[in-house]
């Protein structure tokens, strides 16, 4: 009468983790996912084809492991508007070791994850010392990375990379599929464990959900602010180094003006795959397939060849039809389950 | 009286949340010119109830009826509009906004561009704050006020609707008990116009002050409908509310004479200005830390957490000196542990989940190697102190912040028990807790002292502090004025606390009216 | 001493100091910097960037964010053009239908928050696509040229010395917006929704309505900015708007707006947009490289912001968050 089912284990009661997989928005994009495919595959020429699939991988690739860039930080219940800075200010560093430097590649690219990691820095720490939203300080620090970076490289890219760099963009498995998503779902599998199972995934996602209650509850929330800030930071540049890849060269403007094309992707990842922007509650799965869901659609509309001029407003339509398709559905079942 | 007809009347309401029944058939009909008294243990369903009958929530199934005929809420306004108004349990206010505005949102309500007259909005709030005595300028922004005032202007606010029904969700739960009589005698004086008003308290005392009702829900349902509170005692409610009799453990004298120190403040001074603070808290010992509400008593618990900078003076954990530099330090190295009064923002992470938050103190001492953590094994530490509390939740996966606030509460507490600090601070431990509850908590806060643990119990609540605490130290003004040594006694100690703080207002005379501003 | 620390509490006291020390400062650096023309530079400047900003602030009042204001900027100014240009609307009944795009805009955002109860950010980046698709599908991205000589002359007339007619409307605007959340409950109420939606709904606020009409005053704001844009550039570029974000969020937090909701101030972020647009100015006139301009611009949002904060936090004990 007091307790129900406070005894049975978590994750053990099998029914209610069902039907609760079913509200998930994972279970919804997975659907969208699926039925966006078939469209496709059905309408659009060479859509299924294996050159598609690999063009549509590597994208996919790049954009999820920008979506989880930002959402380590909303994790905080901040945002980092500077992700397309500081990705390409880290491959840039990254291509200047090789080339200005003579650096061999494998230690250019730790330097330039470090160098991300340590924008990243610069940011936690104005955040937690100012106590100012997050939302202020990268927006600007999105101009101060940018601006720096553009002036110190006079706009000019790095493309005397070594061959080692485009090869493993151009490497296909069985035809079509591109190392570059293995290695963003590696980072994937990684951040999920992160969140789920350890004990700096937990403090980070505590101090996100309520600074105040966390700290006195013994954690140090400023810290994990700033760790949030760095794996953020590490992670934009390791998506900007693998643009480098798919290019094949560092370009400073491959993330457009002060970086601001990795905006969109960045936030429609986590946003789609439900991770709160208040902060404190996390789905890396969500975010690779809203990630994926995104770049399939625009691929799949370029594909339906919408007119390069419509594209943009199909996009933001399916985007719309996406979140309320989930909407509807989950009201639906969450009525359905109350009755 | 009992010839008059029904003003309002809940046939049969039921209410579902997602996994949790909150109310299961109930009945409630209100008489005119009546304080009906509405009770039950935490969670057993009052602010559900409320919130149906004044259209904020949508009950699943039953019926409404004013004036014997059926009506529908859709919204608030609506249950405005039909003259229900209603004082909810959390606070309801905009900190930017003036007192007057806040009075007069509702009525602003009617037209989206008809300028506003202030100083007109000002006028017509003054007479609803005369009335509970409070002496504020209307155009003070509600930000600047104390919790208790807050609470008065919120209640200032239902009054002005003028409504036929007024519905009061805990009152008086931050009010001392000279503004809990200016309550009351405004409360008759509305009763003795017509009004019926219903009257949510954990206050038994209260209750049987000024209701003349009594409706009581055990588990969202009635335990007793709509009574006449004749002949009906102290007793008989508990019975009803919990299903047996009370079982208060009454004070008993505890002797830790003999005890090393485990906390020592000598003549520490904290950056938010507390001065030359004596304290000091022996193992097994419960202290107790009295004062009114601004006193500083929270501050300068925070300020021993290390949430604050102490700026001079000595802090000893074990009779050892210590700086502590911040919150995780002074649990994790020293093993001090602070529960808070504001449980909704500092005590809980209400968006994560039961277990979450009850293991969010211990997860560094369970995480394994390269920090992984299991829910097993938090599971199994925490489970045995959320049963002893039995805390009322469909699973340990629910999200805290749809639990009954004093299922918050317990929960804030389970996290310290399973902690197993050596030394606790408890900061107004059962404000917005059932008797049951109320009961155990001390009960259980003995026997974590029986065990060794240290505790310095933090209450406005007089009967609580001499209930519980073995020596009672006296804080005024960021100062302590004293200390006396409990007796159990209720009148001799409670005239030796206020005679402390009595000394201490003359002492500092004009500035007192300051510094309950400022807090 | 009281009167200053009262006036240091303001939102509008550290921007305004800070606007009056650059000017001093630029001032004594080149004296060019209040000359006529250049004066006249800045109000344009000003006039345009202040509505986008107040486009933006009357979002974060009500705790959301508006990511498509730039794009209901874009789409009404390529409307207004577009209109004269391929319908030959005379220039009054093309505004009228590039404000009327604008709140429908608006509106649209505004009903999907409520109605879906999707979050702001997530609806308008989506309608940040789809009304920048719109205007990239009409416009195929190539400007339309034909603006009539009557707005063309609006956009270069002077009213009084180095003053221009584009500043009119914003003035008009700026006074409007003080009003409305000082003194209409509308205003009030959309304060009120930011603060704490769930508060101001038991207080018998119509919240859906208050999100709506916050959206649609947005929309029209941003269609009014779009319009003066035209005027001043003489051309509908299908670009207008595309630089608007960081601009809009910049000025209203350095005014002191609180990204929670709840608090704005219409004067402290039009000092906001005049701090920006100083800086901007005087960093072209410094003939400073164009590539560190963002630096600056950046590291400024970052000191202002810090000022504000200071000040913020210099009632001492109060709250410990
Ligand atoms: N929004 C909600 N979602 C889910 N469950 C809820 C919600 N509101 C209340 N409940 C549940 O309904 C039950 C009744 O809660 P209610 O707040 O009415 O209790 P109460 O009698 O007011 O208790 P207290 O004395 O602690 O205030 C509780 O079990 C609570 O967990
Ligand atoms: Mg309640």
């Amino acid at each position: 009468m007091t307790i129900q089912d406070i005894n049975s284990p978590p994750g053990a009661t099998g029914g209610l983790s069902r039907t609760r997989f079913f509200l998930s928005n994972e279970f919804g994009l997975i659907l969208l996912i699926i039925v966006f495919a078939v469209i496709f595959g059905l309408s659009a020429r060479g859509f299924l084809s294996p050159f598609n699939l690999f063009t549509l991988g590597r994208n996919s690739a790049i954009n999820i492991m920008i979506g989880l860039s930002m959402m380590t930080v909303i994790v905080t219940g901040g945002l980092n508007l500077a992700v397309g800075a500081m990705g390409v200010s880290a491959a840039m560093v990254c291509g200047w070791l090789i080339e200005g430097l003579g650096v061999p590649w494998p230690l250019a690219i730790l330097g330039g994850l470090a160098f991300g990691a340590a924008l990243g820095f610069i940011n936690g720490w104005m955040v937690v010392r100012t106590g100012l939203h997050s939302f202020i300080i990268t927006l600007a620090t999105m101009s101060i990375f940018f601006g720096a970076m553009i002036f110190l490289t006079r706009a000019e890219a790095f493309r005397d990379l070594p061959a080692a760099f485009s090869a493993f963009g151009k490497m296909k498995f069985a035809n079509y599929l591109s190392p570059l998503l293995l290695v963003t779902l590696a980072v994937a599998v990684a951040l999920a464990w992160l969140y789920r199972a350890t004990l700096t995934g937990r403090e980070m996602l505590a101090a996100g959900a309520s600074p105040a209650a966390a700290e006195l509850s013994g954690i140090r929330v400023d810290r994990m602010v700033i760790l949030c800030h760095m794996l953020s930071g590490g992670l934009a540049g390791l998506a900007a180094l693998m643009l480098v890849a798919r290019n094949g060269a560092a370009i400073p403007s491959m993330a457009g003006q002060l970086g601001q094309d990795w905006l969109l992707p960045a936030f429609l990842g986590p946003v789609l795959g439900g991770t709160l922007l208040q902060g404190g509650k996390v789905s890396v799965l969500g975010t690779v397939l809203g990630a994926f869901l995104v770049t399939m659609l625009s691929s799949g509309l370029l594909m339906l060849q919408v007119g390069a001029f419509w594209v943009q407003t199909f996009l933001g339509l399916m985007l719309l039809v996406a979140v309320l398709l989930d909407k509807a559905r989950r009201s639906y079942l969450a009525r359905r389950n109350l009755a | 009286m009992s010839e008059q007809k029904a003003i309002f009347e809940a046939r049969g309401i039921e209410k579902a949340f997602p996994g949790v029944m909150a109310l299961k058939g109930v009945n409630m009909t209100l008489m005119p010119g009546s304080i009906h008294a509405l009770l039950g243990e935490n969670g057993a369903g009052k602010s559900t109830l409320i919130k149906v009958i004044t259209g904020v929530h949508l009950p699943s199934a039953g019926t409404l009826l004013l004036d014997g005929t059926e009506t529908q809420f859709s919204s608030p306004r609506d249950a405005i509009a039909k003259g229900i108004g209603v004082v909810h349990q959390e606070r309801n206010l905009f900190p930017r906004f003036s007192v007057a505005e806040n009075i007069h949102l509702e009525q602003l309500a009617a037209g989206y561009l008809k300028p506003i007259n202030y100083s007109a909005l000002n006028e017509g709030a003054r007479p609803w704050l005369e009335a509970l005595d409070l002496d504020i300028d209307p155009a003070t922004p509600v930000s600047e006020l104390s919790v208790a005032r807050m609470q008065l202007v919120e209640i200032a606010k239902a009054l002005s609707l003028q409504s036929r029904v007024l519905l009061l969700d805990e009152p008086t739960a931050s009010l001392t008990s000279s503004e809990t009589e200016r309550l009351f005698t405004i409360l008759r004086r509305l009763r003795d116009g017509g009004t019926s008003l219903v009257f949510v308290s954990h206050k038994l005392e209260e209750v049987q002050e000024i209701c003349d009702r009594v409706t009581v829900l055990r588990d969202g349902a009635n335990a007793c409908e709509s009574r006449s509170m004749d002949g009906i005692g102290r007793h008989d409610l508990v019975q009803m509310m919990i299903g047996r009799a009370e079982g208060a453990a009454a004070w008993r004298h505890r002797d830790t004479t003999g005890q090393p120190e485990v906390l020592g403040l000598s003549d520490v001074s904290t950056s938010l200005g507390h001065k030359g603070v004596n304290l000091s808290v022996r193992k097994g010992e419960i202290v107790g830390l009295y004062g009114l509400v601004g006193a500083g008593r929270t501050e300068l618990a925070k300020a021993i957490m290390g949430k604050f900078k102490v700026t001079a003076g000595k802090v000893q954990v074990n009779g050892k000196a210590v700086t502590i530099p911040n919150v995780a330090s002074a649990i994790h190295d020293h093993g001090l542990g602070y529960i808070s009064e504001d449980r909704k923002s500092e005590g809980l992470i209400l968006q994560h989940s039961v277990l979450a938050n009850a293991g969010v103190p211990i997860w560094r001492k369970l995480a394994g190697r390269f920090g992984a953590l299991r829910d097993k094994r938090i599971h199994d530490a925490v489970l045995p102190y959320l049963q002893k509390l039995e805390v009322k939740t469909p699973s340990l996966n629910q999200t805290v912040a749809n639990l009954s606030g004093g299922n918050q509460q317990k929960i804030s507490v389970a996290k310290w028990l399973a902690a197993g600090v050596q030394f606790l601070i408890v900061d107004e431990p059962s404000v917005g807790i059932d008797i049951k509850t109320k009961a155990y908590l001390h009960e259980l806060l003995r026997e974590l002292a029986d065990a060794g643990t240290a505790i310095l119990v933090i209450s406005s609540d007089m009967p609580e502090m001499i209930a519980l605490a073995d020596r009672i130290v006296v804080m005024d003004d960021y100062h302590i004025t004293g200390e006396v040594t409990n007796s159990g006694v209720y009148d001799d100690i409670s005239h030796a606390i206020m005679g402390l703080i009595h000394d201490a207002e003359e002492d500092s005379g004009a500035v007192v009216p300051l510094k309950e501003i400022s807090v | 001493m009281i009167q200053i620390s009262r006036l240091s509490r303001t939102d509008w006291f550290g921007p305004l100091l800070a606007t009056l020390i650059a000017i001093t400062v630029i001032q004594g650096f080149n004296d060019n910097f209040l000359s006529p023309f250049n004066i006249q530079i800045l109000l344009l400047a000003i006039a345009v960037n202040a509505l986008v900003a107040f486009s933006q602030m009357i979002i974060i009042a009500i705790g959301q964010m508006n990511l498509s204001v730039g794009a209901i900027g874009g789409l009404a100014a390529i409307s207004f053009v577009g209109a004269m240009e391929v319908w030959g609307l005379p220039a009054p009944l093309a505004v009228i239908l590039a404000l009327v795009i604008g709140v429908g805009c608006g509106v649209l955002n505004g009903a999907l928050i409520r109605i879906t109860g999707i979050s702001a950010f997530v609806i308008t980046l989506a309608t940040l696509s789809i009304f920048k698709g719109i205007n990239l599908g009409i416009t195929e991205a190539q400007p339309f040229y034909g603006v009539p000589d009557s707005v063309k002359s609006f956009g270069a007339a002077l009213l009084v010395g180095p003053i221009p007619w584009l500043a009119v409307p914003t003035v008009l605007v700026t006074v409007a917006m003080w009003f409305m959340l000082r003194r209409m409950p509308v205003g009030r109420f959309i304060l009120a929704v930011g603060s704490n939606e769930h508060a101001a709904g038991l207080s018998g606020i119509s919240v859906g309505a208050t999100v709506i009409i916050a959206h649609a005053v947005s929309g029209l704001l941003a269609a009014i900015a779009g319009v003066l844009v035209v005027a001043r550039l003489q051309i509908g570029q299908p670009s207008i708007g595309d630089d608007w974000l960081i601009l809009s969020f910049a000025a209203p937090v350095i005014g002191g707006a609180i990204l929670a909701g709840g608090h704005v101030s219409v004067t402290a972020t039009l000092l906001g947009v005049v701090i920006v647009a100083i800086i901007t100015q005087a960093l072209v006139l410094f003939s400073i490289d164009p590539f560190l301009v963002q630096v600056v611009l950046g590291a400024m949002i970052l000191a202002a912001v810090g000022l504000n904060k200071l000040r913020a936090r210099q009632p001492v004990g109060k709250g410990s968050a």
